[in-house]
Formats: structure tokens, C-alpha cells, sequence
């Protein structure tokens, strides 16, 4: 059994709107919660960081993290709005997470999110390319935006 | 001494993917390393996102040649997610079959290639020939014997008909007793204890800061088996034993793997013998998927794979997430090479068992008269094999 309603219970000041599916939740949390929310998920918990999905949406540039709690085989989802899309910004959990530094590098070419506090926060996937590539590369494509509401 | 960088990568002409490493030695010790990716960046995530769901299946069916059922089933496994979709009992155990048989030719490759970087020829061509039938038996099941295109939301597309079953028992039969010859020499074979115990450890705390999945984080006590944490499929409906050691060190990551293929042969007659009794639907038909947000994974061969769509209403992703587990397990090459001599880094960098295309470069060394000559990492590496088995 997941343990959500503990989860939810002790960190209710810090999360937001809760979507909660069998062994899902997926939250809302401020930028300046998501230090605090990594370090209980993964220190406290024993969760495990899969990965993290960035995207751009109406609402804003979203980043949302996938913390695996592999003893209850649940997922604990911290979603994260930055509504500057021209200059998005929010604190990196690289400083908690280990495992999530080049998931973090990676964000930062794809959709140029800054990362403050991330240890090495150089190109992962262009760094050493032999042509100059220009990042993020959100702004190197005409694709628009699909879906009524994807935020 | 000056420290030294050896390149290792970008590309290699026999092995299907790209990545660059940077060896940082002090004499015959490597220091650190830089890791880089991103040398083939195909898009798939994008691409995605203009096919159906359908066509995704057989996209993802090709992010690589080895996983070709576990980012499908992952990937089916988010959609079911969605609208939490039951599929039926014999989808359940002809996906559960596909998932294992993968896994033992995953592994038997990944055996020959370790056999083939320290010098073990006669390993690689063994691991190599008994990882054919298991091929066979993918044509058998699906006509292919690589992107099986059998997985669907809501069940399989092929399925497992009762006078196939007792020629796949054969050849389950047939590999195990060479699975068991291989085991035991390798057991009684003290050259190859001296050569991988001991090295390339990565401690647990290092898997858990990591994030390390699959045999990676299992050979360091690490307790890790999504099959056994979020059990879908029939993977709740057979008994198995996660394997896991607790040295961290190249030696525990191969017998994690050799004794994964034993209970992956386990599964699989268990799945055979359910299939030869039941019979019954392979797919529950679904019409659409709603608006929301799907997580699915599968235990690949080299640990969790992780896929997420989020859907809008239409018969195709809003957004598709991948994650591979490589892409987790190779900066751990950062913590268990520190402090290795250079001819270990090469079978270090291999048992992490990433998808790489890359670890064989030329190597400049110059000897104390300021002769140069070049040898290769490959070479090194078997060349230290041999001096362990003449001194024994």
C-alpha cells in the first residue's frame, strides 16, 4: 500500500493541487518548496529519483519530477510552473538528488531552464559538439503547441 | 606525475550507439572521468508525439535492438495507466514470456562481451552461440527475432498457440544445461576471480546517491526489481527470486546477471505451462484513451525503464517521456573507476552493461627509453588477463 495520506499529512504547507491515482500522486509545489520536498522524498522516504519531465504548456514551463518509492512501487510526482517562459528559472534538487544532475543539464539545453545551485550545470548533450549549437533548442523549432489543455 | 586524459568514444564502427568518455589518469590510474552523451540525438520523444498510439509501439520498439520489448511494454504499461486498463490473463503471461526471453538473450550477449574484453574468446563464442536459440524462439513466437511487434494497449497482438509450447520448453531445456556448463567453469576458473573480484566496486550508498537501477544497483545490495516492486503483467502470478549481492564489484555484477537468466528460464516454463492450459482473449479492445497522465515501466535487461505520457482527449500523446536506464547506471562509471588501474577500465565501464558503441580507442604510451607505441584499451585489458594466468 502507497503511503500518500502520510505523505500528504506532513507535507501539506508545502504542496499544492493533489491528483491522486492508484499508486500515482501527482502535486503542485513552489519553486521555493521543491529543496524541502526532494529532501523528504528522498532522504526521509527512501524514494528514488526515475527521472523528471520538462515541458512547455499554456500555463508556463512545467518540470515535473518522478520519485519512485520502490518498497510500495508508487511514484510521488512534484509538478513545478515557472510562468516566465522567456527566462525560466527554479532551484535545483541536484544538491539533494545526485541522480538528478543530468536530467537537470539536459532541461537546461532542451528548454532553458536555469537551474540555481547546480553543481555543474554545463551542456550535457552539446557541450562538445563540433559546430556551435544554439540552446535552448525550444527555440529552434516552429512546431506549435497541441492540446485543449495540457497544462 | 602529470595526469593524463585518454579519450575513449565518440563512435565505434561494430556497436549501434555513441558515447565519450575522458579517462583522467595518474600514471596507470585513472583519477576520474568525464562522461559525455548526446552524440545521437534522434528525437524520439518529439516523433512520438505525432503518432498514435499505436505507431508509438513501434517506434519505441526501436530505441534499441536489445530492448525491444521493454520500452513497448513500458510505454503500454503508461498508457494502461492512464485510464488504469486491465488487459486479460493471457496477454498478462504472453507479455511476461516476451519480457524474460529478452532478458536472457540480453544478458548471455552482455556475457560474451565481457568474456571478449578480458580475453575470453571462448566465453564470448559460447554466450554468443546459446544466446541463438533464444532467438529462434522470438521467430517461433513472433515471426521476428528482434522487434517482436507484439505488444498493445490493452493486451498482446500475437499470441502463444499450445503446439508451439513444448518446442520452446526444449529449448529452455537445452540453454539452461549451458547456461549451468558455463556457470560452473567460470566458478572453478580462479584466473577470472583474480580478474573481477575486486574491481570497479560501487559501493550502495553510491547506487542509492546515483540512482542506480537494474543489476548495477542489485550487485551492490541495492533492493531494486520493478517486477517485484510494482509487479504487472503475470510477474505477480510466477515465483522468482531477485537476485541481489552486496560487493558491488564486476564479479557480483556477473553472477547477478548468470543467476537472473536461471530465474528468467523459471519464469518463462511457468508462463509456458499456463499458456499450454489456458486459453482465452489476448486484448481487450480499447476505444480511447481520456485526458491525464500516465507512468509505466518495465525491468529491462539493464534495470528500470521509464516512460510518461500525458494525453489530451486525441488518439496521441500531448508529451512522451523516456528514460532508459543507461541513463541512470553510466555515471556510476564516475564513482566505480576512481582509483582502477587503466586495464580495468574497460571491463568496469562494460559491466555497467550500457548501451555503447565506444570503448575500444588507441592509447599512446611511451616507455622509459621515449619509445612510443600505441595499444588499445581492449588490448590492455586482455593483456592483463594473460598476465594473471601465467603467474597462476
Amino acid at each position: 500500500m502507497d503511503n500518500f495520506q502520510e505523505f500528504i499529512s506532513e507535507m501539506d504547507d508545502k504542496i499544492g493541487k493533489i491528483i491522486e491515482k492508484p499508486r500515482r500522486l501527482f502535486f503542485d509545489a513552489e519553486n521555493e518548496n521543491i529543496l524541502e520536498v526532494a529532501e523528504h522524498l528522498f532522504k526521509k522516504m527512501g524514494c528514488r529519483l526515475s527521472t523528471a519531465t520538462a515541458q512547455e504548456t499554456y500555463k508556463g514551463i512545467e518540470v515535473l519530477y518522478h520519485f519512485s518509492e520502490d518498497k510500495t512501487g508508487s511514484y510521488y510526482c512534484p509538478r513545478i510552473v515557472m510562468k516566465d517562459k522567456s527566462n525560466p528559472k527554479m532551484n535545483s534538487i541536484s544538491s539533494v538528488v545526485k541522480g538528478a544532475e543530468w536530467i537537470e543539464r539536459e532541461m537546461m539545453e532542451m528548454l532553458g531552464i536555469t537551474f540555481d545551485g547546480h553543481p555543474h550545470p554545463e551542456p550535457l548533450l552539446t557541450g562538445n559538439h563540433p559546430k556551435e549549437i544554439k540552446t535552448p533548442w525550444r527555440f529552434n523549432t516552429n512546431v506549435q503547441l497541441r492540446g485543449s489543455n495540457n497544462g | 606525475m602529470d595526469k593524463n586524459v585518454i579519450p575513449v568514444g565518440p563512435y565505434h564502427p561494430l556497436l549501434e550507439e555513441a558515447e565519450y568518455f575522458t579517462l583522467k589518469v595518474d600514471g596507470e590510474t585513472v583519477v576520474d572521468v568525464d562522461l559525455e552523451i548526446g552524440w545521437m540525438h534522434r528525437g524520439h520523444e518529439f516523433i512520438s508525439e505525432g503518432k498514435t498510439f499505436t505507431q508509438s509501439i513501434f517506434l519505441v520498439e526501436r530505441i534499441c535492438g536489445i530492448c525491444s520489448t521493454s520500452h513497448p511494454l513500458a510505454f503500454v504499461h503508461a498508457v494502461e495507466d492512464v485510464d488504469n486498463i486491465e488487459i486479460p490473463l493471457r496477454a498478462r503471461y504472453v507479455r511476461t514470456l516476451i519480457g524474460e526471453l529478452e532478458r536472457i538473450h540480453s544478458h548471455l550477449l552482455w556475457l560474451g562481451l565481457a568474456g571478449h574484453f578480458i580475453g575470453y574468446d571462448t566465453l564470448w563464442m559460447w554466450a554468443w552461440k546459446y544466446r541463438e536459440p533464444v532467438l529462434q524462439m522470438f521467430e517461433i513466437i513472433s515471426g521476428n527475432r528482434n522487434h517482436y511487434g507484439i505488444m498493445r494497449v490493452g493486451g498482446v497482438a500475437k499470441d502463444v498457440n499450445p503446439e508451439k509450447v513444448k518446442p520452446l520448453h526444449d529449448v529452455l531445456d537445452d540453454i539452461e544445461k549451458k547456461i549451468n556448463m558455463i556457470a560452473k567453469a567460470a566458478k572453478d576458473d580462479p584466473v577470472l576471480k583474480s580478474r573481477l573480484k575486486g574491481v570497479g566496486i560501487l559501493s550502495k550508498q553510491e547506487a542509492v546517491d546515483y540512482c542506480a537501477v537494474g543489476p548495477t544497483a542489485r550487485a551492490s545490495g541495492v533492493h531494486i526489481d520493478v517486477r517485484k516492486d510494482e509487479p504487472k503483467d503475470a510477474y505477480d502470478l510466477v515465483e522468482f527470486t531477485e537476485i541481489v549481492t552486496e560487493n558491488g564489484d564486476v564479479f557480483d555484477k556477473t553472477v547477478v546477471r548468470l543467476l537472473e537468466i536461471f530465474e528468467s528460464i523459471k519464469i518463462c516454463r511457468q508462463c509456458l505451462n499456463k499458456l499450454s492450459v489456458s486459453n482465452g482473449s489476448i486484448i481487450n479492445k480499447v476505444k480511447e484513451i481520456s485526458e491525464g497522465e500516465g507512468i509505466g515501466r518495465y525491468e529491462a535487461p539493464r534495470g528500470e525503464v521509464f516512460h510518461y505520457v500525458r494525453t489530451d482527449g486525441t488518439n496521441r500523446p500531448v508529451r512522451h517521456k523516456v528514460r532508459a536506464p543507461s541513463y541512470v547506471n553510466i555515471p556510476t562509471f564516475k564513482a566505480s573507476c576512481k582509483g582502477i588501474p587503466i586495464a580495468d577500465a574497460l571491463i568496469t565501464l562494460a559491466a555497467v552493461d550500457p548501451c555503447y558503441c565506444c570503448t575500444e580507442r588507441s592509447l599512446k604510451l611511451v616507455d622509459k627509453n621515449d619509445n612510443s607505441f600505441t595499444l588499445d584499451l581492449l588490448e590492455l585489458s586482455r593483456e592483463k588477463t594473460e598476465k594473471i594466468r601465467r603467474s597462476i
